[in-house]
């Protein structure tokens, strides 16, 4: 007879503000067992868990715990059954001692506590799991990755059974992952339940007994891992491509543009986040970057556009060294830039559609004379770039934010491109727009490789980069682990490298 | 079953009309609770209300004396605006306004007798916009180059600006303090040459000056490149810098700038009625009621003007009701009922109530909705 399973969540639905996160989900968590949830990023993974964690509450759908029905009003209900959830961003408080935050909360507390008593527990209870941490040091003298494990212990001091974590590797050295690892499996010895959300096959293969896949809030398929191919779940993870504008061949590649050497670029928290890369870019030339988020994409456009220093390395545009060069002598030497996030950086939400229309141009005639703006200049060339590229739903005076995704694009890319640039760099331009704005936005980027501009496109969507690019580079931990000639490419052999797989591992 | 309640939801865009009726219904609000205030404390609220529009605007010496009690507010008032709408929480108005006093009354002194009016005037009042400036770039610089807290910094100097006005008159033989005043300690009179002409009972042309500096700052934010830049900034500082603006300079320029309008209140006040930095005639509490004006004005420097006149209004009638036995305190309680119900008001320019059905939420389960 089978055993009753840990848990067993049937017919999950659950949605934003209309959006849906999870879409009649089915998952099974088995006693005993390490469960990775695979996933793009928006596949549901995070919101599934923070489910089971009780942080959501689902619109529909049956939730039982070892066989009985269990509903969670709030994490401390979850907390009390026995699930724990690792967030990625951590509850911790830093002012305290790690001994002290293990102890925060835990309904045994009584109203005197004896530092020492906490300090041996805590000890102890790492020994036994291999996650060793001084239990007198306080949270923010202790480095990232013993924080998390200051988080795993809170969780084990709770005695939970089914332990949740999510996207845990992002934050570690490959030294740490391995001490993870090893923990999750003693837990899993134990007898308890691991769930381990990641999107790196590696990881996945490496760690888990099976695996839940999920692509757009809706569960593909459950496999064991030892039967699972990595390119199989590669497939299962990405999906199948959708028919719209692609790349023609069309001129040779020109001059070169942009010409990288050696970059390195910090990232958050003082770890490296561009490990020494180098490429170039020509004219007529679309060069994609594909990768999983947080491998260094952010730090490089950041890199590329001036608004972070580089620590080694050079960038040269048309020959002209201008690795230490400030944003605006980069705009005015022709980078154009298309951050990802359109109304936190690129666009100002409040100002009108003319203002943002001329966010790059205004130092300069005809939109102002001396120290005076010419608002009539802005709203001529805002009117000409309205029609030109099709902007819908602007009204006169009002702010930009009200305009839907994909007319703010347009409104970006217009401007990007309106004045005289030689570079562009773009980041998941079509993230979150509906089918037509996404080709709109293509159709705008491959006009730009005709125009003879060089493109470079950061890209989390393998359809796009596959679309548009001449070449494909694969960043994987801020450096590139391959290189790839896009008519060659595959999406499986892209999703293996983007997972970490090196091209010499195959 | 008929599972009505009410939602909140974001307004898009609110619309004029909206834009300019919450804050009036905000004053009638605030005017309605204050009557239910003065009937529970025995009074007429007509009697009361009646006496104080009066007294406000119902003689040409009662609104001179309204303008001349504006003056300061609106200046206050820009002060506030400017730096609240670049996100820059510059509460130290009073501070700089002390500051400013004293830096006009040390110039006017120090200059002394026999320099010309044509002279003596612009360096006086101007004395006070770089006190100002002076004692706002003591929060500003650490603000932007060490990120320290700018609420807490002005707030504090604001203390220490009072401390030193009554130290130099009250607590010292400082050349701020008359030697002539043998009795009390009193501020020194600066010299005639530095003063403002009167030309209407006690209203001076300092009025003017208030109101060209509104104007001159919304041209500045709304018509120049700096403006511009400045709006980026306030808007998304993140944009701003990936428009190759340098945030940090623009920071530092808007709060000088708004310590410099505050300063300008007290140089005005030393050069047009008071004649003199003294403590004991110089209104305290004018850079706080700026902030009130600014808000209420929805930090439109041109709105701070009639702001300003209704405030000076105000603080204008809280004297004539003690003729009626009414405490002026009246005055005070009705300024922070507007600015309640003002502050509250924003939230309904920025959203609106509806009544929906429990189905038309959309996604949302009951627990989640009702909690929003």
């Amino acid at each position: 007879m089978e055993a009753v399973p840990a848990i067993e969540l049937t017919g999950i639905d659950k949605a934003f503000y209309g959006v849906k996160a999870n879409d009649d989900v089915h998952f099974e968590l088995k006693w005993g067992e390490v469960h990775a949830l695979l996933g793009e990023n928006g596949a549901g993974k995070s919101t599934l868990c923070s489910i089971l964690a009780g942080l959501y509450r689902p619109d529909s759908g049956d939730m039982k715990m070892d066989g009985t029905s269990a509903a969670f009003r709030s994490p401390k209900e979850a907390l009390a059954a026995g699930i724990g959830m690792v967030y990625q961003h951590f509850r911790l408080v830093p002012n305290l001692t790690v001994a002290e935050n293990l102890n925060l909360g835990h309904p045994g507390l009584g109203i005197r506590i004896s530092q020492r008593d906490m300090e041996r527990d805590a000890a102890h209870l790492g020994e036994r799991y291999g996650l060793g941490v001084d239990p007198r040091a306080r949270v923010w003298q202790l480095s990232v990755g013993e924080q998390q494990r200051v988080e795993i212990l809170k969780l084990l001091h709770r005695d939970v059974r089914v332990l949740i974590l999510d996207e845990p590797t992002a934050v570690l050295t490959p030294q740490e992952s391995e001490t993870l690892f090893r923990t999750m499996r003693l837990m899993a010895s134990e007898d308890r339940a691991v769930i381990f959300v990641s999107h790196k096959l590696r990881e996945v293969k490496q760690v888990s007994d099976r695996v839940t896949v999920l692509r757009n809030g809706q569960t593909v398929g459950v496999v064991n891992t030892a039967d699972a191919e990595p390119r199989d779940l590669a497939r299962m993870m990405v999906g199948r491509d959708l028919e719209l504008a692609a790349r023609e061949a069309g001129e040779p590649p020109g001059e070169p543009v942009l010409e990288v050497d050696g970059l390195r670029i910090p990232g958050e928290r003082g770890l490296e986040a561009v490990k020494g890369i180098s490429f170039r870019i020509c004219r007529n030339e679309v060069l994609g970057i594909a990768g999983v988020a947080g491998n260094g994409q952010r730090e490089l456009a950041y890199g590329l556009a001036g608004l972070r220093g580089p620590t080694a390395g050079t960038i040269r545009l048309l020959g002209i060294d201008i690795t230490r060069a400030p944003v605006l002598s980069r705009i005015r030497k022709g980078v154009a830039y298309v951050p990802q996030n359109r109304l936190g950086m690129g666009l100002a939400p409040g100002l009108s559609t003319d203002e943002n229309l001329g966010l790059k141009s205004y130092r300069w005639p005809p939109f102002s004379r001396g120290p005076l703006l010419i608002p009539g200049a802005f709203r001529d060339r805002s009117e000409i770039l309205i029609q030109e590229y099709d902007i819908r739903g602007v009204r006169p005076g009002l702010p930009i934010r009200l305009l839907s995704g994909g007319n703010l694009q347009k409104a970006l890319i217009a401007r990007e491109v309106s004045q005289e640039h030689h570079l562009l760099i773009a980041r998941s331009p079509t993230r979150g727009l509906d089918v037509g704005a996404t080709d709109a936005v293509r159709r705008l980027i491959l006009a730009e490789r005709k125009r003879g501009t060089a493109v470079l496109l950061i890209s989390e969507d393998l359809d796009e980069l596959l679309a548009l690019s001449d070449r494909i580079l694969v960043m994987y931990e801020g450096e590139f682990v391959g290189e790839v000639d896009a008519d060659e490419a595959t999406r499986e052999g892209l999703g293996l490298l983007m997972a970490g797989h090196r091209e010499d591992d195959q | 079953m008929s599972a009505r309640r009410y939602t909140i939801e974001p307004r898009g865009l609110a619309s004029a009309r909206v834009r300019l009726m919450v804050p009036l219904l905000s004053v009638l609000a605030a005017l309605i609770v204050g009557a239910g205030f003065l009937t529970l404390t025995g009074n007429s609220p007509w009697t009361v209300y009646s006496r104080m529009v009066d007294a406000a605007f119902g003689s040409g010496r009662g609104f001179a004396e309204t303008l001349v009690s504006a003056t300061p507010l609106i200046l206050t008032g820009v002060a506030a605006a400017i730096a609240f709408k670049m996100l820059v929480w510059n509460i130290g108005g009073e501070g700089q306004l002390l500051m400013g006093a004293i830096s006009a009354a040390g110039i006017g002194i120090l200059m002394g007798d026999g320099v010309p009016a044509v002279i003596a005037l612009p360096v006086v009042v101007l004395a006070g916009a770089v006190g100002g400036a002076f004692w706002a770039s003591l929060s500003a610089v650490p603000r932007v180059y060490l990120g320290t807290n700018e609420i807490i910094t002005t707030l504090m100097l604001n203390f220490i600006a009072l401390n030193l006005m009554n130290y130099l008159v009250l607590g010292s033989y400082s050349p701020w303090r008359d030697p002539a005043s043998t009795q009390f300690p009193q501020g020194r009179p600066i010299p005639d040459a530095a003063r403002i002409p009167e030309f209407f009972h006690r209203l001076d042309y300092g009025l003017f000056v208030a109101i060209g500096v509104a104007v001159l700052a919304w041209a500045l934010i709304g018509r120049t490149r700096w403006g511009f830049e400045l709006r980026i900034v306030g808007d998304s500082s993140d944009t701003a810098r990936y428009a190759g603006i340098g945030v940090p300079r623009k920071i530092l320029g808007v709060f000088l700038l708004s310590g410099a309008a505050a300063g300008l209140a007290g140089s005005l006040l030393v050069a047009g009625i008071l004649g003199k930095m003294d403590p004991r005639s110089l209104d305290l509490g004018l850079g706080f009621t700026g902030i009130i004006v600014a808000a209420l004005a929805r930090l439109n420097p041109l709105a701070v003007v009639p702001v300003g006149v209704l405030m000076g209004a105000l603080n204008n009638a809280g004297p004539a009701l003690q003729s009626i036995q009414v405490p002026s305190a009246t005055v005070t309680m009705l300024q922070g009922a507007i600015l309640i119900f003002a502050v509250s008001g924003e939230f309904l320019i920025a959203n609106r109530i509806r009544n929906v059905r429990k189905e038309e939420v959309p996604g949302l389960p009951p627990g989640e909705a009702a909690a929003t």
